[in-house]
């Protein structure tokens, strides 16, 4: 993929009105504000940021990447291959693998309203790549037929596992479904990663401004001038984390420094006891 | 893929097999409602105490190390069974303090058995994670129908201090019950420690039937390097963000999980508690905090209880209160020497 067309890409999956669920969800947020965490001279909003941000990270990047590796090696040798049969074997081997992923992330996930909201943004972003990203009959005379046979294998893959997050046979969660979306879309894992830490930084400012936390041009300076480096060294810290589960027998894989773990308690606790609050306006 | 081998089958270490040094084993069963411990093992620095008490088919056993602390280098690898009916429920005597490595010192593990102890060579700092890192390995075998209760007291590390420990439980089937606590406090409140130890790695994986049902990792670090940038100049200005500001007002962390038949009278007496609350804008912070969720779609499924205070007594009234229910399945005597 070209760097216009990547910019291009990065341009429509920033964009604030893509449909993914995540307009709802606060992060813990709001529940943070009503127990009385406000912080000075450094803004709530940040203070909150900066602490769900690392755990984010610590905890999430790891699954991205994995997500994305599996579905970049199918599309890639897809791309080579011309045996059906192979594929279809491919994909289920993928497939299989995707679910692995999912269950240990939902074994991490203690927090039942995490869980909620990484499974609802989840399956919206697999509904996306079906109904918002693949090219349609009527559009078909602007695109690459190469690409649209690479579009149908993905969109294979993807509709299969939406298919058994339907059955209830796996829970569909955030950081697997959008390693899996960006990596059916061509995106790089860099920039996948980059891009899922700023869009999670993003929601909490957006949550912030519609809590009255934060004023709207604040919250655009907050994003340009501290989310940036925030962003910039947690994608630096945690891009190398891996899972450990797609590793070769024998592997030298140490889960104190390669895995993924929580690092912030106190906005587990936080968050978790989101529904207790006699009023909210978010559901997470 | 990293799945343990099923773990039940009948393969049992002779007792009288050699342990290696910071190494400890637990068997316990029951035989017409009298707890025994076929086995009760350990070696420096990890001791192991049973005293003689218990209600019907419930065995107590203190883990402790000796010198009441563990310091770096130190490797502590405990194998607990609990078999035939039996409940085991293991304690400690204090909390368990972890001490960053002073040279000249005990060097407790078999790693380390090679080295002369009689002139002690300085470690650079910089060297690998090994002589500064203290680490305890735990793993539980709770056969069906039986029931495993974890109930110690925090940890606290110490200034500068490298902990990790690692926590596998094996519940055989659904039978099989266990309450585990996990809890860590700031540190020397005396001396003014305030989170100041350098990393605290927790993790617990709990497997049922030979399936991942839970893995709760906890990673606390005091001093994490500032990322560099691939190029330096462009590095990031993102200010230092301490440990003590991350987790205040609060100076204890616990978090109870929970599961089986045994607990289910338990977790759905903390869930009634938990829906009476009621949150309305604060101004500040309570004294403590807790949270319950269920790990499934019903309580058979499981439950978890994060607990923070602002002092470790308090945190310790919390479980107490929350786990209250146990009494009945723990006896009375153990139920208060666990929350003395």
């Amino acid at each position: 993929m070209d760097s216009d067309e990547e910019t291009y890409l990065l341009l429509l999956l920033a964009d604030s009105n893509l449909p993914t669920g995540s307009f709802v969800a606060s992060s813990g947020l709001e529940s943070y504000i009503k127990h009385g965490f406000s912080s000075s001279p450094e803004p709530t909003t940040l203070t909150f940021l900066r602490d769900s941000l690392t755990s984010y990270a610590r905890t999430s990047l790891a699954f991205v990447a994995d997500a994305h590796r599996l579905v970049s090696r199918l599309a890639s040798s897809a791309e080579n291959a011309s045996d059906k049969g192979k594929e279809s074997a491919d994909i289920q081997q993928v497939l299989e693998e995707l679910v692995t992923l999912d269950n240990q992330y939902e074994a991490l996930t203690l927090n039942h309203v995490a869980r909620r909201a990484s499974k609802a943004q989840g399956v919206a972003l697999l509904t996306l790549y079906s109904k918002g990203f693949t090219t349609p009959s009527n559009l078909s005379a602007y695109s690459d037929p190469k690409k649209r046979d690479n579009e149908k294998f993905m969109l294979q893959l993807l509709d299969k596992f939406k298919l058994q997050v339907r059955r209830e046979e796996v829970t569909g969660h955030l950081p697997v479904c959008w390693g899996a979306l960006t990596a059916a879309l061509g995106l790089t894992l860099e920039r996948a990663q980059y891009l899922h830490l700023f869009l999670h930084a993003r929601s909490v400012i957006s949550a912030s401004v519609r809590l009255n936390e934060l004023g709207p041009y604040n919250a655009q300076q907050t994003l340009l001038h501290a989310v940036r480096p925030l962003v910039a060294e947690e994608v630096e810290r945690c891009k190398h984390l891996r899972t450990g589960l797609l590793d070769e027998p024998g592997a030298n894989f140490d889960e104190m420094t390669q895995g993924p773990a929580n690092t912030w308690p106190l906005g587990e606790i936080l968050a978790t006891r989101h529904d207790l609050q006699h009023s909210r306006i978010f559901n997470s | 893929m990293n799945s343990p081998p099923y773990p039940f089958a009948d393969s049992v270490a002779s007792p009288s097999a050699e342990l290696k040094s910071g190494h400890g084993r637990i068997v316990v069963s029951s035989h017409a409602s009298k707890a025994v411990f076929s086995e009760l093992a350990a070696t420096y620095p990890l001791k192991l105490l049973s005293p003689r008490v218990g209600a019907d088919g419930v065995a107590v056993a203190y883990v402790l190390s000796y010198g009441g602390g563990l310091i770096g280098g130190d490797e502590v690898v405990l194998d607990v069974k609990v078999k035939d009916d039996a409940r085991l429920v293991l304690l400690s005597q204090g909390s368990t303090k972890v001490f960053k490595m002073r040279l000249g010192t005990r060097l407790a593990s078999s790693a380390w058995v090679d080295s002369s102890l009689a002139s002690p060579q300085p470690i650079p700092e910089g060297s690998a994670d090994a002589p500064t890192l203290t680490t305890q390995v735990m793993d539980y075998r709770v056969h069906e129908g039986c029931g495993l209760y974890l109930l110690p007291e925090p940890v606290t590390c110490f200034r500068d201090a490298s902990y990790k420990q690692i926590q596998r439980f094996h519940l055989e089937d659904r039978t099989s019950s266990l309450v585990l606590v996990d809890s860590i406090t700031s540190g020397r409140q005396a001396l003014g420690e305030d989170w100041d130890f350098a990393k605290y790695y927790s993790m617990n994986e709990v497997w049922i039937g030979g399936k991942l049902i839970t893995k709760d990792v906890m990673l606390l670090e005091g001093d994490r390097e500032a990322a560099k940038s691939p190029d330096d100049s462009s590095r990031h200005r993102v200010p230092k963000r301490l440990l003590r500001d991350q987790l205040a007002p609060y100076s204890c962390y616990a978090m109870v999980l929970l599961y089986g038949p045994q607990a289910q009278e338990t977790i759905e007496d903390i869930a009634n508690q938990y829906k009476e609350y009621i949150v309305y804008q604060r101004r500040m912070p309570t004294d403590s905090l807790w949270s319950f969720s269920l790990l499934g779609e019903n309580t058979a499924d499981g439950a978890v209880v994060r607990i923070a205070g602002k002092e470790t007594e308090v945190v310790r009234s919390c479980l107490k209160a929350t786990l209250r229910r146990l009494e009945r399945v723990i006896g009375v005597d153990t139920f208060r020497r666990a929350f003395a």
